[in-house]
C-alpha cells in the first residue's frame, strides 16, 4: 500500500473524519521519522502539516517568495518583546527544507548531563549510537572538505588557524550539491537529503498519508488518554475551509518546540507541576561583518561548512558556551541587518561582495516560555539572562577577532549604534555592554525544550519514552524534548530521538489495537 | 471620546487614492508606507547616476500591501498601529505639527531617524520591522541587484558560476 500527500487544494470542501492507529502533527525531522516508523510497523498513520507541500521545482531562489513559502510568518516571528527573531520552517518537511544541512550528534556530555541531572533514562551515548548511525546512513551524512569551502567559510578557517583556535569542517546531509549557496531558500537542485526528499517518501511508501495545509487546533483527550486531533483544513489563500477530525489512540506532536507547546497549551493538557511550555531555549545568535580588500562573494557556495569550537564546552553555568559559524545572507536579509537607512545605507550595501559574516550562537541557559494567545497563536517569551548576554558579547568579540586575524580591513557589529573596529587594540578596548536584546539584532533558528523529557513528572512533561506523563498515548518527537540546549544544530538530535523513541509509540499503538 | 474619534477620522482623510486596488492596507496606510519607503530605500548618488529604480518604480508599497494581507493577525495589528505612530505622533516629537506624509524629505528622514534611535525598544523594533518590509519590496527587484554587485539567483542565470565546488 502506498500513501499520499493531500494538499488543501486537493481536498473536497466538506469536513473530513479519519480513523487511524496514530496521527502525527508536523512533518519535519521528528514527525517524518515517527510517521515512517509507525507506517513501517504496519499501523495506519496520518500526518497533519500546517504548511503547504512544495518541492524542488517550487524553490526559485528569490528571498521574498521563499520566505513566504517556507518560513513561519514569512520569517517574521518574534519574541513577545520584539527583541529576537525566531526563524522556523513551515511546510511538508518542516525546517529541514530551509536549513543549511548541518549534522552534529547530540554531544556525549549533554546526554550524560540529561541522565545525571534531568532524569532522562535510556539515552546515554552508547544507547543512542544505533539511532545516530541509522540517521546518518539514511541522510547520507558526509564531511564537508576543503574542496567545497567557500570564501566566507575560508575566512573562519584562516582566523582559527592564525589564532590557534579549535575549528574544523562540519558534516552535512547533501548529495549532488552544486554549491549554489541558496540552501536557506530550499534546494532547487534537490540535493538536500532531508525529511522532504528522503524520509517522507519512505513513510508514504509504507502507507502513511500526509494532509498538508491542515492546522492542528486541539489534541483530544479524556480520562488520561489521548483520543485524536482536531484540525482546520486550509483552502486556497490559506483560509479556513473545513474541519478535519482524526480519531487515533496514539498522537505524536512534532510541530517544533514552539508549535507543539502552543498546541498542547490550547488543548488544556493536564499540567500539575506547571512545566508545559516552560524551559524554552533558543540558541540566540548575532552576527559580525568583516570587510575585506579581496572579494568574498559570500552568497556563493555552501553557506556553512566550517565551525569554530574554541569557546564551546558543555558544563552548565560554564564560561565557554558559544558556537561560531559563518552566516551569510542574501541581499534582503543583509539589507535588513545593516543599520541605518536611505542613501547612506545603500552606499554601505556596496561593500556586500567584500563582506564576510560570522555568527556567534549561545549554548543558552535562559528559560523562556511558550504560551498561546487568546486566538491560539504561539506567544514566545524569552527574557535573556545576564550570563547568556555575556556569552553573546564574548562570542561577537571572538568573531571580530577571527576576522581581523583573517585579514579583515575592519569589522562591524550591527547594533542600534553600530560599532566598527579595525585593529585588535580597538577591539580589546571595546566596552561590550551594548550587546544585549534590543541593541543588537538577535536571531534564533533552534527553539528547544518546552515539553522536556525525564522520568520525574514533577520536572518533566514527558517520560524518557517520549510519552506524556499524564496523558497516555500522547508522544512528543521534536526539539521540545530536550531538557537543555545542545550548543549546536539540532536536526540530527531530533531525527535520532524520534527514531529512538518510535518503538514506544509503536508499542502503545499496538497495545491499543 | 466621540470628538477624539472624529478628530482621528478627519486626520486620516485627504490622502491620494492609490493607482492600484489595495488588498490589506487602507489608503492612508498605503501612503505612509509609500513615503517611508522613499526615504528608507532612497538611492545614493551612484545609484541615481546608474539609473537604478527608486522605491516607487519597484512598487514597494504595493508589495507591502500584499505581504501584510498574508501576515498573522497579531503582527499585522502591531504594524498598523506603528503606522499610526509614524504618521501622527512621531513628527510631533521632532517639532513638526504636520503629518509624516506631508513633510519634506529632510524632515521625514529626521522623523525616521528619531524612531530608529528611540530610547523605546518597541519603537526601534517597529522601525526595523517596517525597514525589513521595505527592503523586501525593494531588493526583490533584479534591477536593484547591480547596486551591490549581487548576481542574483543561480537559477536562470545565463553563465552559472557558483563559488563553491560541486559536490
Amino acid at each position: 500500500m502506498t500513501g499520499s500527500i493531500v494538499r488543501g487544494r486537493d481536498r473536497a470542501g466538506g469536513d473530513l473524519s479519519i480513523d487511524a492507529d496514530a496521527v502525527v502533527v508536523g512533518t519535519g525531522a521528528g514527525g517524518s521519522i515517527m510517521l515512517r516508523e509507525l507506517a513501517r510497523a504496519g499501523l495506519s498513520v496520518v500526518a497533519l502539516e500546517q504548511g503547504g507541500y512544495a518541492r524542488a521545482a517550487d524553490f526559485d531562489q528569490h528571498e521574498e517568495r521563499m520566505l513566504s513559502l517556507l518560513y513561519e510568518d514569512g520569517g517574521g516571528r518574534m519574541t513577545d518583546d520584539m527583541a529576537i527573531r525566531v526563524l522556523q520552517g513551515r511546510g511538508v518537511g518542516g525546517s529541514t527544507v530551509h536549513n543549511t544541512n548541518l549534522c552534529k550528534r547530540t554531544p556525549g556530555p549533554i546526554l550524560d548531563l540529561w541522565a545525571r541531572r534531568y532524569g532522562v533514562s535510556g539515552a546515554t551515548p552508547d544507547a543512542m549510537e544505533p539511532a545516530f548511525a541509522a540517521i546518518e546512513r539514511d541522510l547520507s551524512v558526509t564531511e564537508m572538505g576543503a574542496d567545497v569551502r567557500n570564501a566566507n567559510n575560508e575566512v573562519l578557517r584562516q582566523g582559527c588557524d592564525a589564532l590557534g583556535w579549535k575549528g574544523g569542517p562540519l558534516h552535512h546531509n547533501r548529495k549532488g550539491c552544486i554549491g549554489c549557496g541558496f540552501c536557506e531558500l530550499g534546494c532547487t537542485y534537490d540535493a538536500k537529503e532531508n525529511a522532504l526528499k528522503v524520509v517522507l517518501p519512505q513513510a508514504l511508501a509504507a502507507g502513511a498519508t500526509v494532509h498538508a495545509d491542515a492546522t492542528a487546533t486541539r489534541i483530544l483527550h479524556a480520562q488520561g488518554e489521548v483520543t485524536g486531533v482536531e484540525a482546520t483544513a486550509l483552502g486556497p489563500n490559506r483560509t479556513a475551509r473545513s474541519r478535519i477530525h482524526v480519531r487515533a489512540r496514539v498522537v505524536v506532536v512534532a510541530a517544533s518546540a514552539i508549535g507543539s507547546a502552543a498546541l498542547a497549551r490550547r488543548s488544556d493538557l493536564p499540567d500539575p507541576y506547571g512545566r508545559l511550555g516552560r524551559g524554552l531555549r533558543l540558541h540566540p545568535g548575532a552576527v559580525v561583518a568583516g570587510r575585506f580588500e579581496r572579494p568574498i562573494f559570500g552568497w556563493r557556495g555552501i553557506p556553512q561548512s566550517y565551525e569554530c569550537t574554541e569557546f564551546l564546552e558543555w558544563d552548565e553555568g560554564g564560561d565557554k558556551r558559544v558556537w561560531i559559524v559563518p552566516a551569510f545572507a542574501h541581499p534582503i536579509g543583509a539589507a535588513a541587518t545593516l543599520r541605518g537607512f536611505g542613501a547612506s545605507h545603500m552606499e554601505a550595501m556596496r561593500a556586500y561582495p567584500h563582506l564576510a559574516v560570522l555568527t556567534a550562537m549561545v549554548h543558552d541557559e535562559t528559560r523562556g516560555e511558550v504560551s498561546a494567545s487568546s486566538d491560539g497563536e504561539p506567544v514566545v517569551s524569552y527574557p535573556m539572562i545576564d550570563s547568556d548576554r555575556a556569552q553573546l558579547a564574548k562570542g561577537l568579540a571572538a568573531c571580530a577577532r577571527l576576522m581581523l586575524a583573517a585579514g579583515a580591513r575592519d569589522v562591524t557589529i550591527p547594533a542600534a549604534s553600530p560599532v566598527r573596529v579595525s585593529s585588535v587594540a580597538e577591539l580589546d578596548a571595546l566596552d561590550l555592554s551594548f550587546v544585549r536584546p534590543h541593541q543588537v539584532p538577535i536571531t534564533s533558528v533552534h527553539p528547544m525544550g518546552t515539553m522536556c523529557m525525564g522520568d520525574d513528572p514533577r520536572t518533566a512533561v514527558v517520560a524518557s519514552t517520549g510519552e506524556h506523563h499524564q496523558v497516555r498515548g500522547l508522544f512528543v518527537a521534536d526539539g521540545s524534548l530536550f531538557p537543555t540546549s545542545l550548543g549546536g544544530p539540532p536536526q540530527i538530535s531530533i531525527y535520532a530521538f524520534a527514531l529512538h523513541l518510535s518503538p514506544h509509540a509503536i508499542a502503545r499503538a499496538r497495545r491499543a489495537l | 471620546m466621540v470628538a477624539l474619534g472624529a478628530g482621528v477620522t478627519l486626520r486620516m482623510r485627504g490622502y491620494p487614492e492609490p493607482t492600484r486596488p489595495l488588498v490589506a492596507l487602507s489608503t492612508w496606510q498605503y501612503a505612509v508606507v509609500q513615503h517611508a519607503a522613499r526615504r528608507i530605500a532612497a538611492l545614493d548618488a551612484s545609484a541615481i547616476t546608474a539609473g537604478a529604480p527608486d522605491p516607487d518604480q519597484t512598487d514597494v508599497a504595493g508589495f507591502v500591501d500584499g505581504w501584510v494581507a498574508r501576515m498573522n493577525p497579531r503582527t499585522r495589528r502591531d504594524l498598523l498601529r506603528f503606522l499610526v505612530f509614524v504618521e501622527q505622533v512621531a513628527p510631533l516629537g521632532c517639532g513638526y505639527l504636520g503629518r509624516f506624509t506631508r513633510l519634506d524629505a529632510a524632515a521625514q528622514d529626521q522623523v525616521l531617524a528619531s524612531i530608529e534611535g528611540s530610547s523605546h525598544a518597541l519603537l526601534r523594533a517597529g522601525f526595523e520591522g517596517l525597514k525589513a518590509l521595505v527592503f523586501l519590496g525593494y531588493y526583490r527587484d533584479p534591477r536593484t541587484w547591480s547596486v551591490m554587485g549581487y548576481d542574483g539567483p543561480l537559477l536562470g542565470r545565463p553563465e552559472s558560476a557558483p563559488g563553491g565546488a560541486a559536490r
